[in-house]
């Protein structure tokens, strides 16, 4: 319906205004275990104006050097809680801790060897649930360089 | 700084979102902010700046009741929202939402919050052909207020329907929520006017924003008359508008711009209107996305609307709610304290405090 592809047009300009802001570097290298890299993380932010339960996050697809990560593979830490991303996304995900608005999500990508350090593109769809508006999903690409 | 003024001058510390995401002011910082304005008060979004929200710890109140006394500022509102879409395969039930409104009930009434801008199932009006307004859901229904009246009655708190554009205060599809009001005998609902449903012009700030985007000047300026003249109750014949934009080449910015300004550019709530709901009204949202440096604001009349709430006998807070910075973001970090500033000025010259 075309008032609806208007209405999402002008909430993409009205919320984009975080697009551009969801991908950051900080903190941005591999994760170790016991002397061995088993993986990565990147530390992002909000695209919307308020923090969310993260119950209300929609979907996380995330690139990098154009091959897509698996969701099984992505663990969610914000706010001194952890979760699976895929754990997020259950029926009975719990309401109370919120990805607060303009502090990090930090997202490890589990993967053997880690990333190899230096610059790598990231590019991020970034989906959250608001109820008085239709899901917003937010796309951001960086260069990202990894320590 | 408090008085006894029927119309008190505030800000919605949404209208400072910019600086506080990017770390630049903290809650308190925000509040310190308002108080320099020598206005009254200010609304909170707790989901934007308290971290312990939705169980907020004795501390915490305490800290900021002692703010409240250092800075001389009322506390105003609190901002609800209604997450129905909680999970991905699954809604909130009408029972889990009331929960979760009294969440918000009592942090109101642990901060001294006396009014929270409820988000009811109209807060962008009925959803209907003519309507821009699409929820993919139902937000808070009467039968949820109704059952949330006592609550507020023992918290001390009223709920504030916000009447946002594309509907207004005067929308019969309100009424609804006061009904439940009236039965129950509990006063603890009202009308909130959002300024957006007062709208005659599109701001400056979303003019130069298309403008940079690479709209046409010429085309953006004619739009942007056309859209006011929508805007101010005027009948628009919009194949004549299509006719000029093929005739002058009008490229994807220029279109996009007459769709969302011109296309469905609501016809503005009239300040008759105003003044006749004013005696009413719990709460006002100051909506403005520019402001000159002397105060002036294209997009409302706000000398019309002071003048219409005066006259109409408004008692309560006109919080500035400052959304320029979705215009602006392409050029750092925006003036958004600045703005609300300037928009002070504006208030303090109409109403003489």
């Amino acid at each position: 319906m075309a008032e609806e592809k208007s209405m999402m047009k002008k909430e993409k300009a009205l919320h984009g205004i975080y697009e551009q802001h969801i991908l950051t570097d900080v903190g941005a290298r591999s994760v170790y275990k016991n002397g061995k890299r088993v993986g990565y993380c990147i530390n992002i932010l909000i695209n919307y104006y308020r923090g969310l339960p993260l119950s209300c996050i929609d979907s996380i697809e995330l690139w990098v050097d154009g091959e897509q990560v698996r969701p099984e593979d992505i663990t969610c830490q914000t706010n001194g809680k952890e979760y699976p991303y895929l754990k997020l996304l259950s029926d009975d995900m719990e309401t109370d801790t919120y990805w607060l608005f303009g502090d990090y999500m930090r997202l490890t990508i589990a993967k053997e060897g880690g990333i190899t350090p230096g610059a790598h593109e990231v590019r991020i769809r970034l989906g959250t649930r608001r109820s008085y508006t239709p899901t917003l999903v937010s796309e951001c690409t960086k260069i990202i360089t990894f320590a | 700084m408090r008085t006894n003024h029927d119309i008190k001058r505030g800000v919605s510390l949404y209208s400072y979102q910019n600086h506080y995401y990017f770390k630049k002011m903290s809650l308190e910082d925000c509040i310190a902010a308002v108080a320099d304005l020598d206005a009254e008060g200010f609304e909170i979004m707790p989901e934007m700046m308290i971290p312990e929200f939705p169980h907020i710890s004795d501390d915490f109140a305490a800290k900021w009741h002692g703010w409240m006394q250092q800075y001389d500022v009322t506390p105003i509102a609190l901002t609800h929202f209604a997450d129905r879409l909680m999970w991905k395969n699954r809604q909130m039930t009408d029972d889990e939402l009331y929960e979760r409104s009294v969440l918000y009930i009592k942090a109101a009434n642990k901060l001294g919050c006396k009014v929270i801008r409820l988000m009811h199932s109209y807060h962008g009006g009925k959803p209907n052909a003519s309507s821009m307004y699409i929820s993919p859901c139902d937000l808070i229904n009467p039968k949820i207020v109704e059952r949330l009246l006592p609550v507020c009655e023992e918290y001390d708190v009223t709920m504030a329907l916000e009447c946002h554009a594309p509907t207004s205060i005067d929308d019969p599809c309100h009424q609804e929520y006061l009904e439940v009001a009236e039965k129950t005998g509990i006063k603890r609902v009202g009308l909130m006017a959002d300024m957006s449903s007062f709208q005659i012009k599109d701001s400056k700030a979303s003019r130069d924003f298309h403008v940079r985007k690479g709209g046409n000047p010429d085309i953006i300026d004619y739009l942007r008359e056309v859209g006011s003249r929508k805007h101010r109750g005027e009948e628009i014949d919009l194949d004549e508008v299509r006719a000029y934009l093929k005739e002058h080449n009008a490229n994807e910015i220029d279109w996009a711009y007459f769709n969302s300004r011109v296309e469905f550019a609501m016809v503005a709530t009239t300040n008759e209107t105003l003044k006749k709901y004013a005696s009413q009204l719990v709460y006002i949202h100051a909506k403005f996305l520019w402001a000159e440096e002397d105060g002036t604001i294209e997009e409302i009349d706000y000398p019309g609307a002071i003048k219409a709430l005066q006259e109409g006998g408004y008692k309560g807070f006109i919080n500035s709610e400052f959304e320029g910075n979705r215009w602006m973001s392409d050029l750092g970090l925006t003036p958004e304290i600045e703005m609300v500033r300037r928009q002070h000025v504006l208030f303090k010259n109409l109403l003489g405090y």
